[in-house]
């Protein structure tokens, strides 16, 4: 039994009613002979109220979460969950996206470890990564940094946590090389 | 009181791994009893190169994320731009995406069969296999030029059409790989060694497969009725209704070890071809670019704020990327990607606990792990613990090759 994205959005807006700010459903046309549509649910939610909103998607059905990100976007960051319900029904699948900010004076989230133990590798690299604690989160040895990862410093910050001072080349183009080593472009 | 446990590490370079990862157990006997998992040996940091390359490099570059599903980084990653963008690739080149991509499934489905092979130290088997998938990279190599690495995609479409010899190459392919799969069942699949090593390793119940958020065949071998390709389906997979191959259609139960991962994996070449089959049956005429000038499509990109979510069912399961284009520059703004080996690599410490150490390889193995998807970044200290910054190596390196060159008598 599969719900579509508007039945699991109602069901979402009953249970959260003002914790939800924002939201969209996408569609997509995709297919040549016989085209089809399906369609996503993107939410901008209250951060304070992220444990519930998970916690219902779950009530729903056994989700899959098909990844955790953030973005620095200057004064906060903006946390992007994104689950797919049922899966493993053909047509069926309804991503949705949570969308949230995080202020950089207060980089803690609950951990979702608990109803779904897999999401141990993601909340593992968004700590290293972005320096967000996960309160809760059992393992909290680095993922893809080396162990003597110096303290305090997270690749995807664009502020003076970054590491902009610890590489050379890979951050930049071809253009900005020539350009500072004073050479013509193009 | 004598010592009980002893400690093993496997890894980052170890003969029964192709690509450095480290698997560090604690034994009891012959048993495990702990296990912890290293990753990011190869992690290149190709994410943050993205965000701050145009989209069309980016899209090359997603092309090395992985060094064998070099198509289905950049599938997944034209999927995504195309719903950010709102742009529709012509129909014969959504025919001709879901033939390069089936392609590279059917070459490393045969890979990942020879690898498990060799894991249980069956290595003539490996090279029958390796063998038989030659012919599919001379098929790819005459598609798109290389066997690896295909620049086949272009955001809005492809960049090289289908001839009729290719048609024709394709074909004859077909009917080889009929065969050859049958004689893989027979071999594999039959053989009373080869169950004996596999039924019972690497066992993952229904359940903790979803709770471990599995992907791809792995999670399929558990029961689990998941593949992009037919829960969100895109281009050619949306006119044919592609259904997810579980053990449980093909012989009725589901174990979810190894030995269902290996019959999910030889099955799934069978539709790959019968997918091939149906694009080249039903190949539309036309264009195979929506926007044929590529500065023209930078400059539609630099125009254009969206965001979307582009997945595809690469052969180790769901590769998803997530895109932000921001309509200030011609490249992506957030560039996320998640492979499927980012995901699988959780049963590891499911599987190991509890099994014997020689099941080690096979349990590494039987995800068919892919950790180009992965980083490496090395923290360079001198013998006091200062750090080294690059330009001081770089400086001593100089140095270094200057000597030298001074002390063989190198002219210029």
């Amino acid at each position: 039994m599969t719900l579509t994205a508007e039945e699991i959005f109602d069901k979402l807006k009953e249970k959260l009613g003002d914790a939800i700010l924002n939201y969209e459903f996408k569609e997509y046309k995709m297919g040549v002979k016989r085209p089809r549509t399906y369609k996503e649910v993107w939410m901008e939610i209250d951060k304070n109220a992220f444990k519930k909103v998970v916690e219902t998607i779950f009530e729903i059905d056994y989700p899959h979460l098909h990844f955790i990100t953030g973005g620095d976007i200057g004064e906060v960051i903006q946390m992007i969950y994104a689950f797919g319900l049922f899966h493993r029904h053909p047509w069926s699948e309804v991503s949705i996206v949570l969308k949230f900010d995080l202020p950089k004076n207060e980089l803690v989230l609950p951990t979702i470890t608990d109803l779904m133990l897999g999401a141990e590798t993601n909340e593992r690299e968004i700590r290293e990564m972005l320096g967000i604690e996960f309160d809760g989160l059992k393992n909290k040895r680095h993922l893809f940094l080396p162990d003597d990862w110096p303290e305090g410093k997270y690749p995807w910050r664009r502020d003076e946590y970054g590491v902009d001072d610890m590489i050379k080349h890979t951050h930049k183009s071809v253009k900005d090389i020539r350009e500072e080593r004073g050479e013509q472009s193009g | 009181m004598a010592k009980t446990t002893y400690y093993v590490p496997i890894g980052p370079i170890h003969p029964a791994l192709k690509e450095p990862i480290r698997v560090e157990a604690e034994v009891e006997g012959e048993k495990i009893v702990k296990v912890d998992v290293k990753r990011g040996f190869a992690h290149r940091g190709i994410e943050y190169m993205g965000m701050k390359r145009n989209a069309i490099q980016t899209l090359y570059l997603s092309e090395r994320i992985c060094g064998i599903c070099s198509i289905s980084h950049p599938y997944a990653f034209v999927i995504g731009s195309e719903k950010a963008l709102g742009i529709e690739a012509p129909p014969r080149a959504q025919y001709i995406r879901p033939i390069i991509a089936e392609l590279e499934r059917i070459h490393s489905h045969i890979l990942w069969i020879g690898v498990i092979a060799h894991e249980i130290g069956f290595d003539s088997l490996l090279f029958w296999t390796w063998k038989g998938r030659e012919k599919v990279l001379d098929v790819l190599e005459l598609i798109t030029g290389n066997r690896i690495n295909y620049a086949m995609y272009m955001i809005g479409g492809v960049r090289r059409d289908l001839k009729e010899s290719h048609i024709k190459a394709l074909r004859d392919m077909i009917t080889y790989y009929w065969e050859f799969t049958e004689h893989m069942k027979e071999v594999f699949l039959s053989d009373p060694v080869y169950k004996a090593r596999t039924r019972g390793v690497a066992q993952v119940p229904k359940d903790m497969a979803l709770k471990l958020n599995l992907v791809g065949p792995t999670a399929r071998a558990a029961g689990l009725r998941m593949d992009i390709r037919q829960d969100i389906p895109f281009d050619a997979y949306a006119d044919m209704d592609v259904k997810a191959v579980v053990p449980q259609d093909i012989v009725g139960e589901v174990r979810g070890d190894a030995y269902d991962a290996t019959m999910v994996r030889i099955y799934e070449i069978e539709q790959s071809l019968d997918i091939i089959e149906y694009c080249i049956d039903n190949l539309p005429e036309g264009r195979i670019l929506a926007i044929p000038n590529y500065i023209a499509l930078l400059n539609k990109i630099k125009k254009t704020a969206g965001e979307a979510i582009g997945a595809h069912e690469a052969p180790r399961g769901e590769v998803v990327h997530y895109l932000k284009y921001d309509g200030t520059r011609d490249g992506p703004s957030v560039w996320k990607v998640v492979a499927p080996s980012y995901n699988n690599i959780n049963s590891w410490g499911y599987c190991l606990l509890g099994a014997e150490v020689a099941d080690i390889p096979v349990v590494v193995a039987y995800i068919d792990p892919c950790l180009c998807c992965n980083d490496r970044v090395a923290v360079v200290r001198d013998s006091t613990g200062k750090m080294l910054d690059y330009s001081f190596i770089h400086k001593k390196a100089v140095e270094k090759t200057r000597a030298l060159e001074k002390e063989l008598g190198v002219r210029k």
